[in-house]
C-alpha cells in the first residue's frame, strides 16, 4: 500500500472509532498552520494602525473587524496563534528535557536525590501556580523570556512527579536488573533502558502540559505581563478586547474563541494520544 | 360657625399636621446618599506625601487648603477668608471664623502654620514642599491671622496653596500623639471618614461643624473601588453608582447614548508627555540633535485622532487651557508634518545616528498609556526610529524612570495646577528633584524659569514664557503631547452634580458639597 | 495509630515546605523591581524622600535582618502591617477569607454536581452511545476554555442583559443571602467550569477502568442491576482518582479565585493579595502565600486520609 492510501486508511479508522478526536487533530492542524504561515498571507500587516476606521464591526474588508486603533484584527489573531503556540511549545519542549532528567534520576537512584528533587517538585507544587507566575514576571519584567520562564517553572513538577512515579514502577522489573547485573552504568540504563519506557507517559504529559502552559501564558499576557504591544498573543488580544467588551465585543469574543480553540484541539488531540498508548475501552455492562 | 365649617376646618388641621408629620418622615426616613465609584484605591493617608490622583480625590472628601482655584484658573478664598500681599514675599491670611475640623474644635493659625512647616520638613518627605518656595518665617499673631514671609518672591506660592497637598491639618492632635496622618483623615471638609474597607469601600458622613451654611446637601457619601472600566459601567446603569470618571473617551461617547447617563468632558490644565532620557550614556537620546529629531517626528495630531478619537487637543509645556500663545510658534507645533520629517532626518544624519534603537515606556495600569506608545512608535518609525515598547507594572516603571533613569522614552502625564508658571518649573531639574534622573540641567532655561517665577502675569512675563518655550523646545528632554480630559459620568435622575467648567489641580469634585442626591 | 504517625509526617514535611516556600516568597518579593516608596510617593518620588519612607518603613536594613525580623514577628503572631493602611494585614485576611471560602465552595458544588453524575453516566455506559459522546464533548470545551474567557464573556452577557444574576456589588451572605448569591454565581460557574470538566473526564476515565475489572464482570453474570453495580462497586473503587483530581482542582482554585475575585470585583482574599502585590506591600503578599501554602497542605493531608480510609489497602508507611 502506498503512504497516501496508509494514511487515508488510517484517517478513515480514527473518523469512526473517535470523532471527537479526529475533530480535534483537524482543529489543531489548521491552527498551527495557521500560525506556521499565517504572516504570509495577504492580509493587512498585523501592528499597522490606522489601517482602517477603529473599532468597525466584522466586514468583507476587514473580516475580523478592526481594534481600538484602527489595526485589522484578523492578521493580529494569527500572529497571535502563532504567539502562543510558539511560547507554549517552546517552554514545554525544554521542560520536558529537564523534568524527565529530574523524574529518572529521582526515581531510579533514590536517596538524597531522589528526596531533594521531590521535596524541591513539592515546593514548587504547593505554590499558587498564578503567584509564581507574578513573581517571576515581576522579577524578570513583562516580555516572552518571563512568559516562557514560567510556564517551564509552572509545569516542571508536572513532568517530574510524573516520569519519576513511572520511573519507580520500573525499578525493579527484569531487564532492569539484568543490566545493572552485567555492569552497566546508572546513565546507561537511564538513558537505554528506562527512557524508551517512559518515552509513552511523556508524550502524554506533554500535550496536557501545552495545554496548561498556553493558559499560563495567556493569563500572564492577559494581565499585561506576556508579550508587550504591538506583538500580540491570543491573551494580550482579550485583555484589549475586554477594555471595549460592552460597544466592540467582537473583538474579545473572536480572540477568546480561537484561544479556547486551540486549547480544546491540544487537549483533544492529547486525549487520543494516550487511549492509544494506554488502551482501556472496557466490555460493555451489558 | 356651623357644623360644616368646623368640620372641614378640623380636616384641614388635621391634614396639615399630617403632612408635617408626613414630610418629617420621609426626610428622615430617605438619608441622602451619594455613591461613588472610585477608579482606584489610595496609595496612602498622608495627604502631605501621597503624589497620585487617586490618593488626592479622597482627601479633597476630607480636607480643606487655604485657598482654592475656580473655573477661570483664579485663586478663591477656601479656609481663608480673606489674603492680603503686603509686598513681594509677605503674605497675610485672615481665617475664616467658622471653619471646624470634623472632631468640632475650630481651625485656628496654629494648624496653619504648622502644616505649611510639615510639608517644608524634610522629614514628611512631601514633594509639594518645592511649589510653596523658600518660606523664611510663619507668624501667627492671633488666632485668625497668619502671616508669611518668603525669602524670595514666588507668585506661584498662592496657587500652590490651592492644591490639596497643602492641606491643613489638626496640629494640635497631632502634636499630642491623638492624630496620626499615616494611619487616618481628621479634616475640616465637608465630609469624614466613618469606615474604610481596602480596596473595597469608604463611607464617609457630613461634617457636621462644616462651615459651609446647610452644606453638604448629601448627608452620606459611599465611595466604591471598582478599578475596572467595564464594571464601573455596569454599576452607574445598574443604579448602584451615582457618578464616576473615565479616561477612556470611547466609553464616555458610549455612555451618553444612554437616556439616564449624562456625561461631561472636564477640561484640565493636564496633559500626556513623553520623557526623554537626556543622561543615560547607554540612550542615543544623550545627543540632544536625536532628541530634537524626535520630537519633531511626534505626530501629536495623530495621537488626538487615534487614541482619542479627536475629542482632545495638541497641548504645549505651557498648557494650552490657560490661553496664552507660547510655544505655539515652535517647529515642532508650527511646521507641516512633511517638513517635520525632513528635518528630523537631517539631525539624525548630523548625529550619526539614522537608525537609533530606542525603548518606550508605558506602564501598564493604563491603557491610554500603551495605546499613545503605539502610535507614537509608528510616527518615530517615519523617521527612521526603532522603537520597541515595553508595558512593566506600576512600580517597576516608577523605579526605571525616576529612580534608575533606566530607559530612553517613558509615557506619563503632568498636572498643570492654576497658574501658567507651575508647571514648566519642574523643567529646572534642581528645583523639581523627581526628574534628576533623566532631566538634563540647562542654567539658561533655570534662569528665565526664576524670573518668571517672581513675574506677576502680563506681557513681560508672556515674553519670558515665549522664551521658556524655545529653550524647552532646544531641549527637547521632556514634552507635552496631548491635553489630558477627565469624563465625569452620572446617573442624572440621581443625583444633581455642579462641576467646574476647566479644572487645574486635579480637582474634579471641588463642589462634592453642593451634589444633590435625588432619591 | 498508625494513622496519626502518617498525619504527624505529613505535617511536618509540611511545615518544611511551607517554610521553604515563605523564604523564597521573601526574599524574591524583593527583587521585583519598585517598592512602596515609589507607589506612594508616585511621580514624584525624590531620592531624599525615597529614603525616609523606607526608613520610616525598615526596607532600608539588609535582607536577612528583614528576614528574622518577620520570622520572629510571626512566632508572636504579627503578620505585619499594610503599608497603605497601616493596619495589622491579618485583620483584613480574617475579614475576607469567608469570601474566598464562600466563593471556592460554590465552585466547588458547582463543579461536582455536574462533573460527577455526568461522568460516571459516560464512564458506565457502553461505548458508542450518545451519552458517553455527548459528556466528551462537555469535558473538552470545559477543559478548553480558560477561566478569564470564560469570565469575560459571562461579564458581557450579563452586563448587557441582567438575567437576575449580577456583575460586581458584593454583599455579605449574612446579611442578604439572594443578593450575595446573585453576585457570587457568575464567578463560581467560572470557576467551576473548569473543575467540572476536570472531574468529568478524571470520573469517566477511572469509572471505565472500573469496568474492565474482573468483578464487575462476575457481578453482570451474577445479573445485578446496573444501578447496584454502580453503586456498590464502581463508585467506590473510582474514587480515588476523583479525590487525586478534586486536590488538584483546589490547588487550582486558589489560583483561579484571584482571577475570578479581580474580573468581578470580589473582596476576597484573592484580590487583597493582587493588589497588595501591584502596591508592593510585602506583608500582604507574604502572608497570603503562607496562608496559601498552609490551606494546600491541610487539603493534602485530608485527602492522603481519605485516601486510607477509602483504601485500606494504601500503605501508611512514612517512607513512601
Amino acid at each position: 500500500m502506498s503512504t497516501r492510501e496508509k494514511v487515508s486508511d488510517a484517517w478513515a479508522m480514527l473518523w469512526r472509532r473517535d470523532r471527537l478526536s479526529a475533530i480535534g487533530l483537524v482543529l489543531l492542524a489548521m491552527l498551527v498552520l495557521l500560525g506556521l504561515f499565517g504572516p504570509y498571507l495577504p492580509l493587512d500587516d498585523a501592528t499597522k494602525i490606522a489601517v482602517g476606521p477603529r473599532l468597525t464591526p466584522p466586514s468583507w474588508r476587514f473580516p475580523f473587524g478592526t481594534d481600538e486603533l484602527g489595526r485589522s484584527f484578523l492578521p493580529r489573531v494569527i500572529l497571535g496563534i502563532r504567539a502562543t503556540f510558539l511560547l507554549s511549545a517552546s517552554a514545554v519542549l525544554i521542560t520536558s528535557c529537564f523534568g524527565a532528567v529530574l523524574g529518572m534520576t529521582a526515581g531510579y537512584l533514590r536517596g538524597t536525590a531522589d528526596q531533594l528533587i521531590a521535596r524541591c517538585a513539592d515546593v514548587l507544587f504547593a505554590f499558587p501556580a498564578l503567584l509564581i507566575g507574578l513573581l517571576i514576571a515581576a522579577v524578570l519584567g513583562p516580555g516572552n523570556f518571563s512568559a516562557i520562564v514560567v510556564i517551564a517553572v509552572a509545569t516542571l513538577p508536572l513532568f517530574v512527579r510524573v516520569i519519576r512515579s513511572v520511573t519507580l514502577g520500573l525499578a525493579g522489573r527484569g531487564f532492569i536488573v539484568a543490566a545493572e547485573v552485567a555492569g552497566a552504568s546508572s546513565m546507561r540504563i537511564m538513558r537505554v533502558h528506562i527512557l524508551p519506557n517512559v518515552a509513552g507517559a511523556l508524550v502524554v504529559q506533554l500535550t496536557y502540559a501545552l495545554s496548561v502552559g498556553m493558559i499560563i501564558e495567556s493569563v500572564l499576557s492577559f494581565l499585561g505581563l506576556g508579550v508587550q504591544p504591538p506583538g500580540a498573543s491570543l491573551g494580550s488580544l482579550l485583555r484589549q478586547g475586554s477594555a471595549y467588551l460592552t460597544f466592540a465585543p467582537w473583538l474579545a469574543l473572536s480572540s477568546g474563541l480561537v484561544l479556547s480553540s486551540a486549547i480544546m484541539s491540544v487537549n483533544l488531540v492529547g486525549d487520543a494520544i494516550r487511549d492509544i498508548l494506554e488502551p482501556l475501552y472496557g466490555r460493555p455492562l451489558t | 360657625m356651623n357644623i360644616g365649617s368646623r368640620f372641614r376646618g378640623a380636616i384641614a388641621a388635621s391634614a396639615l399636621v399630617g403632612s408635617v408629620i408626613g414630610v418629617a418622615f420621609t426626610a428622615h426616613a430617605a438619608d441622602k446618599t451619594l455613591v461613588w465609584g472610585k477608579p482606584a484605591e489610595i496609595t496612602g493617608f498622608d495627604v502631605h506625601v501621597a503624589g497620585t490622583v487617586a490618593s488626592w480625590e479622597m482627601y479633597q472628601m476630607v480636607y480643606e487648603t487655604l485657598l482654592t482655584a475656580d473655573e477661570n484658573l483664579k485663586v478663591q478664598p477656601a479656609l481663608a477668608e480673606s489674603w492680603e500681599q503686603t509686598s513681594a514675599t509677605s503674605y497675610v491670611f485672615k481665617l475664616r471664623p467658622g471653619a471646624k475640623f470634623s472632631n468640632g474644635r475650630p481651625v485656628t493659625a496654629a494648624d496653619v502654620a504648622g502644616s505649611l512647616q510639615r510639608i517644608k520638613n524634610p522629614e514628611t518627605a512631601s514633594y509639594w514642599s518645592a511649589q510653596l518656595g523658600t518660606i523664611a518665617r510663619i507668624e501667627t499673631p492671633d488666632d485668625q491671622t497668619v502671616k508669611v514671609e518668603l525669602e524670595t518672591p514666588h507668585p506661584a506660592f498662592l496657587p500652590a496653596l490651592a492644591h490639596v497637598s497643602a492641606a491643613i491639618l489638626p496640629i494640635q492632635e497631632l502634636k499630642a500623639g491623638e492624630f496620626n496622618p499615616a494611619k487616618e483623615m481628621l479634616g475640616s471638609g465637608p465630609f469624614m471618614v466613618k469606615e474604610h474597607k481596602q480596596d473595597e469601600s469608604w463611607s464617609l458622613a457630613r461634617n457636621p461643624y462644616y462651615w459651609g451654611k446647610s452644606l453638604p446637601v448629601a448627608d452620606e457619601l459611599e465611595a466604591l473601588i471598582i478599578p475596572d472600566d467595564s464594571a464601573r459601567v455596569a454599576a452607574l446603569r445598574d443604579g448602584r453608582i451615582d457618578f464616576t470618571t473615565f479616561e477612556n473617551p470611547d466609553i464616555a461617547k458610549m455612555l451618553s447614548s444612554a437616556a439616564n447617563i449624562a456625561v461631561l468632558p472636564l477640561k484640565t490644565t493636564n496633559y500626556f508627555r513623553i520623557d526623554v532620557n537626556a543622561l543615560s550614556p547607554k540612550s542615543a537620546f544623550i545627543d540632544r540633535r536625536v532628541r530634537q529629531a524626535m520630537n519633531l517626528a511626534l505626530d501629536r495630531d495623530a495621537i488626538n485622532n487615534l487614541v482619542f478619537a479627536g475629542t482632545t487637543s495638541v497641548d504645549y509645556p505651557v498648557p494650552a487651557a490657560f490661553g496664552k500663545s507660547a510655544c505655539k510658534a515652535t517647529p515642532s507645533y508650527a511646521l507641516p508634518r512633511d517638513q517635520r520629517l525632513e528635518k528630523a532626518k537631517a539631525l539624525l544624519k548630523e548625529a550619526g545616528n539614522e537608525h537609533p534603537k530606542v525603548t518606550l515606556l508605558a506602564t501598564s495600569s493604563d491603557p491610554v498609556f500603551a495605546m499613545i506608545a503605539q502610535v507614537a512608535q509608528q510616527s518615530l518609525a517615519d523617521a527612521g526610529f526603532d522603537v520597541q515598547i515595553q508595558q512593566p507594572p506600576m512600580a517597576e516603571y516608577l523605579k526605571r524612570v525616576f529612580t534608575d533613569g533606566d530607559f530612553d522614552l517613558a509615557i506619563s502625564w503632568l498636572a498643570g495646577y492654576t497658574d501658567p508658571s507651575m508647571v514648566i518649573a519642574w523643567w529646572n531639574p534642581k528645583f523639581a528633584l523627581w526628574n534628576q534622573a533623566f532631566q538634563q540641567d540647562v542654567p539658561a532655561l533655570d534662569n528665565v524659569l526664576d524670573q518668571i517665577k517672581t513675574m506677576q502675569d502680563g506681557p513681560d512675563r508672556d515674553a519670558k514664557l515665549d522664551e521658556a518655550c524655545k529653550l524647552i523646545e532646544d531641549g527637547a528632554n521632556v514634552l507635552a503631547l496631548v491635553s489630558k480630559v477627565d469624563y465625569v459620568a452620572y446617573r442624572s435622575d440621581r443625583v444633581k452634580l455642579k462641576l467646574p467648567a476647566r479644572s487645574g489641580s486635579s480637582n474634579t469634585f471641588q463642589y462634592v458639597a453642593e451634589f444633590e442626591p435625588r432619591h | 495509630m498508625r494513622l496519626f504517625v502518617y498525619i504527624l509526617s505529613k505535617l511536618a514535611s509540611a511545615f518544611i515546605t511551607m517554610l521553604g516556600v515563605s523564604a523564597l516568597v521573601f526574599v524574591s518579593l524583593r527583587f521585583i523591581p519598585g517598592g512602596y516608596a515609589d507607589i506612594l510617593l508616585g511621580p514624584f518620588v525624590t531620592p531624599a524622600a525615597r529614603e525616609v519612607i523606607e526608613r520610616r518603613y525598615g526596607l532600608d536594613q539588609p535582607l536577612w535582618v528583614q528576614f528574622v525580623h518577620w520570622l520572629v514577628s510571626l512566632l508572636h503572631g504579627d503578620f505585619g502591617v499594610s503599608m497603605v493602611t497601616q493596619q495589622p494585614v491579618i485583620n483584613e485576611f480574617l475579614r475576607r477569607a469567608p469570601v474566598t471560602l464562600e466563593l471556592a465552595s460554590l465552585a466547588m458544588a458547582l463543579a461536582l454536581a455536574i462533573g460527577l453524575p455526568l461522568g460516571v453516566m459516560a464512564g458506565s455506559s457502553p461505548p458508542g452511545l450518545r451519552r458517553d459522546g455527548f459528556a466528551r464533548v462537555i469535558g473538552a470545551i470545559g477543559a478548553g476554555v480558560p477561566d478569564f474567557v470564560l469570565g469575560t464573556t459571562l461579564i458581557l452577557i450579563f452586563s448587557v442583559w441582567s438575567l437576575w444574576l449580577r456583575v460586581g456589588g458584593y454583599t455579605p451572605f449574612t446579611q442578604d443571602p439572594i443578593l450575595n448569591l446573585r453576585t457570587m454565581l457568575l464567578p463560581a460557574i467560572t470557576l467551576a467550569v473548569f473543575g467540572g470538566a476536570l472531574i468529568l473526564r478524571t470520573s469517566r476515565d477511572a469509572v471505565l477502568r472500573v469496568m474492565t475489572e474482573g468483578y464487575i464482570t462476575a457481578a453482570v453474570a451474577r445479573g445485578e442491576r446496573p444501578i447496584d453495580i454502580v453503586r456498590r462497586h464502581v463508585l467506590r473503587n473510582a474514587s480515588i482518582p476523583v479525590v487525586t483530581v478534586v486536590t488538584t482542582y483546589f490547588g487550582f482554585l486558589m489560583g483561579g479565585a484571584v482571577v475570578a475575585e479581580v474580573l468581578f470585583s470580589i473582596p476576597g482574599v484573592g484580590l487583597y493579595a493582587y493588589n497588595g502585590l501591584q502596591n508592593r506591600d510585602y506583608a500582604i503578599v507574604e502572608t497570603s502565600v503562607l496562608l496559601a501554602a498552609f490551606v494546600f497542605v491541610v487539603v493534602n493531608t485530608l485527602a492522603d486520609v481519605l485516601y486510607a480510609i477509602i483504601d485500606p489497602r494504601v500503605s501508611v508507611d512514612a517512607t513512601r
